[in-house]
């Protein structure tokens, strides 16, 4: 069954055509002279290099491994997020450290490398909500590019430092307390 | 003026029209020019974007995009000039300057300021003196020529979708020059003769006495007609990105496509020239029964860019005709109405003397 579509009636003023154009550019005119004297900085177009979008909660931009107030990183190095990588782009090697005060003696583990190939990364989340410890976040930076591979694989300082200058952190490179050499069991 | 004809060993009537051949052709080309941005820049302010302004001379000077010009024309220059293996080579090396050389020759007669008397020598300027007996049936004719840079073009390129659109803009063209022709006959009956300098004498310099006040309906049939003129939207039926990929200028590459695109800008040029000569009183300034020079000129110049900004701003108003639309408007309502129009005044004469 056709369904009929009635057409719209048109005035005599408009069927002359030339009414509704200068309707039309009116309209138009309107729009350049409000776009011509709007600042650029209330345009909807951002300007790029100069202007940046601020991102909205729940992005998941580039990563970045927390730590704590004494510069320890947050990371227990217990593989969940590795396991939970559906990209399988993290690639985490432990390693074991004591400290007094921290570890009340005890061995404790920590990653020893932390590397993320952000060529493989999807920026799914899954890492994050894997998680126990909240030591890795998806945060808003998305100027991801370089201009060779190997800058885009990001290892356990470069993580832990990728929003340090935004956040006004200092950049570390170094852990707060040694690693325990690995020792031979002599059974 | 005697003097600068004494030191390039000429007389200073030659010397005096070739000063004017340039300042009229460099003019008008570098208005086209201008225009090509402004047309990119006019249409992303219309719809609310920005457009070029990026571009930058020694990447640090931005002049608001304007270099974006100059890099086009280092973009197109370097680009490579490709010819189809089944084109016909002579006739696709033509096609550009045939689209090109009209649109520019058009402007010859156009008046674009008083003319002066210096030394006991009348001057005027325009390219062409007044009571050269082509008057404005010079830039008619002239522009009826171009469509031969878009029919050759689309021919020799021996491309189906270019060939389709020059068949198309051809058939617009020749629908639309009729009645664009019985409008400017009811200018001629009225101002009592063809000659631009004439018709531009009998409006006078009191904005109501010119002709868009005089004959509304025929400024509105050829100011409609020379959209169809010069393939422009709502009509530019030569090329339709969504029908016939690039119409006319599929094939055309590097300066080839560059000289038609300013072909296009420089008929715009002349088109509101024309407009601006026979409906809003060329040079006349209004108000001012007796401008200096300078001000005629300037007068002229800004009445021609108006006119130019129209073009650029109906188009980004209008939508695109159909063909069909677009042949029943030229046959059954430009047509009639101008024949209306010229016997409207025609009636009017009589009945005055």
């Amino acid at each position: 069954m056709g369904v009929v579509v009635k057409k719209a009636e048109l005035s005599w003023l408009d069927r002359t055509y030339v009414w509704p154009v200068l309707k039309g550019m009116a309209i138009t005119f309107d729009h350049f002279i409000k776009q011509l004297f709007t600042p650029t900085s209330k345009r909807y177009t951002i300007q790029y290099p100069e202007m940046k979008k601020e991102m909205p909660d729940g992005y998941r931009g580039l990563h970045e491994l927390k730590r704590f107030e004494d510069g320890a990183i947050k990371c227990v190095a217990c593989f969940m997020c590795q396991e939970a990588c559906p990209a399988r782009c993290i690639s985490i090697e432990a390693e074991e450290f004591s400290d007094l005060n921290i570890t009340q003696g005890f061995e404790e583990k920590r990653p020893a490398q932390f590397k993320i190939d952000m060529l493989r990364c999807i920026y799914c989340g899954m890492c994050e909500e894997a998680c126990p410890k909240d030591a890795i976040w998806l945060r808003k930076d998305y100027e991801l590019a370089a201009y060779d591979r190997l800058s885009m694989q990001f290892g356990k300082w470069d993580l832990m430092n990728t929003y340090a200058e935004a956040d006004g952190k200092d950049r570390i490179s170094q852990d707060p307390t040694p690693s325990v050499p690995r020792r031979t069991i002599v059974m | 003026m005697d003097k600068l004809a004494s030191l390039l060993h000429t007389t200073p009537a030659i010397a005096w029209m070739v000063l004017k051949v340039v300042i009229v052709f460099a003019g008008v080309m570098s208005l086209a020019a201008i225009f090509t941005w402004v047309e990119r820049r006019g249409s992303a302010m219309i719809q609310d974007r920005i457009g070029p302004n990026r571009a930058a001379l020694f990447g640090k000077i931005r002049i608001i995009g304007l270099a974006q010009i100059l890099a086009d024309g280092i973009k197109m220059f370097f680009k490579e000039d490709l010819i189809p293996a089944a084109a016909n080579r002579g006739l696709f090396f033509l096609a550009p300057f045939l689209a090109f050389v009209p649109a520019l020759l058009g402007f010859a007669v156009i008046p674009f300021g008083k003319s002066f008397v210096s030394g006991g020598t009348t001057y005027h300027l325009s390219v062409l003196d007044p009571g050269n007996g082509m008057g404005m049936l010079y830039p008619l004719a002239i522009g009826g020529m171009a469509v031969y840079g878009v029919l050759v073009a689309a021919w020799s390129s021996n491309n189906k979708w270019s060939i389709l659109g020059g068949m198309r803009s051809s058939a617009a063209m020749v629908s639309y020059e009729i009645g664009m022709s019985l409008a400017v006959v009811s200018i001629f009956m009225t101002a009592g003769g063809y000659d631009p300098a004439e018709i531009i004498k009998a409006q006078g310099h009191q904005p109501w006495t010119w002709n868009i006040v005089r004959q509304p309906l025929g400024f509105i049939v050829f100011f409609t007609c020379m959209f169809a003129e010069t393939n422009r939207l709502p009509f530019d039926f030569a090329e339709g990105e969504s029908e016939i990929v690039a119409g006319f200028n599929t094939e055309f590459g590097s300066m080839k496509y560059s000289l038609m695109a300013l072909a296009e800008y420089s008929h715009m040029m002349t088109a509101s020239a024309l407009i601006a000569t026979l409906y809003f009183g060329g040079w006349q300034v209004p108000f001012v029964k007796d401008p200096s020079v300078l001000l005629s000129v300037a007068c002229f110049v800004v009445k021609l860019v108006f006119f130019a900004w129209v073009f650029v701003w109906i188009r980004w108003t209008v939508p695109r005709f159909r063909y069909d639309q677009l042949m029943k408007l030229g046959w059954k309502r430009m047509l009639p109405l101008s024949m209306v129009n010229l016997v409207f005044h025609a009636w009017r004469m009589s009945q005055g003397h």
